[in-house]
């Protein structure tokens, strides 16, 4: 079974996340900031990561620039999860490390389609 | 007896003639004295030989002091060498010119105090050789009015400088209120975003009903809250981008793209909508070519038009879109047979949050931001909307867009 990790701060958005998740029969796993998320992801690499970029301890962007200091997650899937809407957002994140970017408020068709592209091609 | 006089010398006529020279001779020195300049007559030493009535006045001598006194006398201490000096040099070349052009001459009266002057100069060549005739004017009057404007302009340059400064520092506060407002709408909308994105998302999660089937009352308030919540986001993406507009912070990702295949992506977009309401909507494209604008914001036109034309017209009415080529540029035109807009509000209509007095039933609220934001994106590509309409008869908005050159 694939594990995902959702690193956000926010438990009701954890748990919408963690509810369509499981449904598509992922294990899902689950860090309620940077610091956490870095810790359980290096520990145990999971095989695609959500990742909200506004999050204490640790910000989406100083998490992912550690992670890919990292030869071991360097094909892990790394999703930015967003409210911002602001012009530039999107290249900026890329730039960061992420490898694909989805803007809150999530449409469930568009969160379910890009996880399966990222799990299910080439895994 | 009164015989004729033979034409010979008379002495009695001499004597008159006399007279008549000593009676010309007073009317010259009225004449002289009655001059506003003072006038001097110097010799070859710089001795005063001849002045008139003005010049004892404005020097404060009496006539028979300055009579045979120096003309330095009447020279300011400091300028005394000077004077010789050109006086000397005039002399070999005498002609008429005014004295020290461009510089401020004064002069010095016999108490000390010293007044600003203008001075004419005439050789005169008389029988005792190289006298020279000054005229001298007092221009302290004008002087006292030139010096009062001089202050009263540089007093208004200070002024000007000053209000200048003031609206430099104005124009920071404006700009720095304006990123303020930006940052803060951008904080905002994020903060909006964030609750919504879970009510959205776990309404969407119970309408599929994987947790467990609901009732046909629970699907419709769930379905209120669903279409509710995405007005409230399509309201809050809205202000943004209108905001962004106004604080000039849009920026257009200008590119050759070609209208056709734009015009053909929106219809597509607006065809679930149009089949709802039994719509057809007819494509008149008569522009084949490549405009230079934003592809995305072109769209965002099109379709803000197209689907406004959609809610207003009601179930099998008509909507239609052309384009073409008028006077350089590209004219675009939507229209519908809808309820029309009353020509008083065709221009109120393109303000923030104006809304028609009514719409066809059943048609959702709009946020009152579409025209608004499509008119500035018309704008901001250098082109113009409009519209033509009259209640019952339907609408026609135009809008232009430039064509590369």
């Amino acid at each position: 079974m694939k594990r995902i990790l959702i690193a956000e701060d926010k438990a009701t958005s954890r748990e919408l996340l963690r509810t369509v998740l499981q449904q598509q029969g992922y294990s899902v796993d689950e860090a309620e900031d940077g610091e956490e998320a870095l810790r359980k992801i290096t520990e145990n690499p999971p095989d695609l990561i959500l990742m909200d970029l506004q999050m204490p301890a640790r910000n989406g962007y100083e998490v992912v620039s550690e992670l890919r200091k990292d030869p071991r997650l360097a094909g892990v899937p790394i999703v930015a999860v967003t409210a911002s809407a602001m012009q530039g957002d999107r290249e900026k994140v890329l730039a960061a490390g992420f490898t694909s970017y989805l803007t809150k408020p999530l449409s469930l068709v568009q969160l379910r389609q890009e996880v399966t592209r990222l799990l299910e091609n080439g895994a | 007896m009164p015989e004729r006089q033979p034409a010979k010398e008379d002495p009695a006529r001499a004597n008159e003639n006399w007279a008549r020279d000593g009676q010309a001779e007073k009317r010259f020195r009225r004449l002289l004295d009655a001059a506003p300049d003072a006038i001097l007559e110097v010799d070859g030493q710089g001795r005063i030989v001849l002045i008139n009535q003005t010049a004892e006045k404005m020097f404060g001598y009496t006539r028979d002091e300055l009579m045979g006194l120096n003309v330095e006398t009447l020279v300011p201490a400091s300028m005394r060498a000077g004077h010789v000096r050109h006086r000397t040099s005039y002399t070999a070349h005498p002609q008429m010119r005014p004295m020290g052009t461009g510089l401020e001459l004064r002069a010095q009266r016999k108490d000390g105090s010293l007044f600003p002057v203008e001075i004419s100069l005439s050789p005169n060549p008389g029988e005792e050789g190289g006298r020279v005739i000054a005229l001298v004017r007092d221009i302290t009057a004008r002087k006292q009015v030139e010096d009062r404007l001089k202050a009263i302009q540089e007093q208004y340059t200070a002024e000007l400088a000053t209000k200048n400064q003031q609206l430099e520092a104005r124009n920071l506060d404006v700009e720095r209120a304006n990123r303020l407002k930006s940052e803060f709408l951008a904080s905002m909308s994020h903060e909006l975003r964030t609750p919504l994105h879970t009510i959205i998302g776990f309404s969407e999660l119970l309408t599929e009903e994987l947790e467990g089937p609901l009732n046909d009352k629970q699907k419709r308030f769930i379905g209120h809250i669903l279409q509710d919540s995405r007005h409230l986001l399509e309201l809050i993406n809205e202000i943004l981008d209108l905001s962004k507009i106004e604080a000039g912070r849009l920026e257009l990702q200008k590119e050759e793209m070609d209208f056709a295949g734009c015009l053909r992506e929106v219809i597509a977009g607006i065809q679930h909508q149009a089949a709802a309401k039994n719509i057809q909507v007819d494509v008149r494209n008569e522009f084949n070519g490549t405009l230079y604008a934003d592809r995305m914001r072109v769209k965002e036109i099109l379709y803000n038009l197209l689907s406004n034309a959609l809610k207003f017209t009601p179930d099998g009415g008509e909507v239609w879109v052309g384009a073409m080529v008028q006077a350089h540029e590209l004219q675009v035109v939507v229209g519908d047979t809808g309820i029309g807009v009353h020509p008083q509000e065709h221009d109120t209509i393109f303000d923030k949050f104006y809304q028609v007095g009514s719409t066809t039933e059943g048609t959702r609220e709009g946020t009152g931001l579409g025209l608004p934001i499509t008119r500035k994106l018309v704008e901001l590509h250098g082109g113009n909307i409009w519209l033509e309409s009259s209640p019952g008869k339907g609408s026609r908005f135009s809008f232009t867009l430039p064509l590369p050159t």
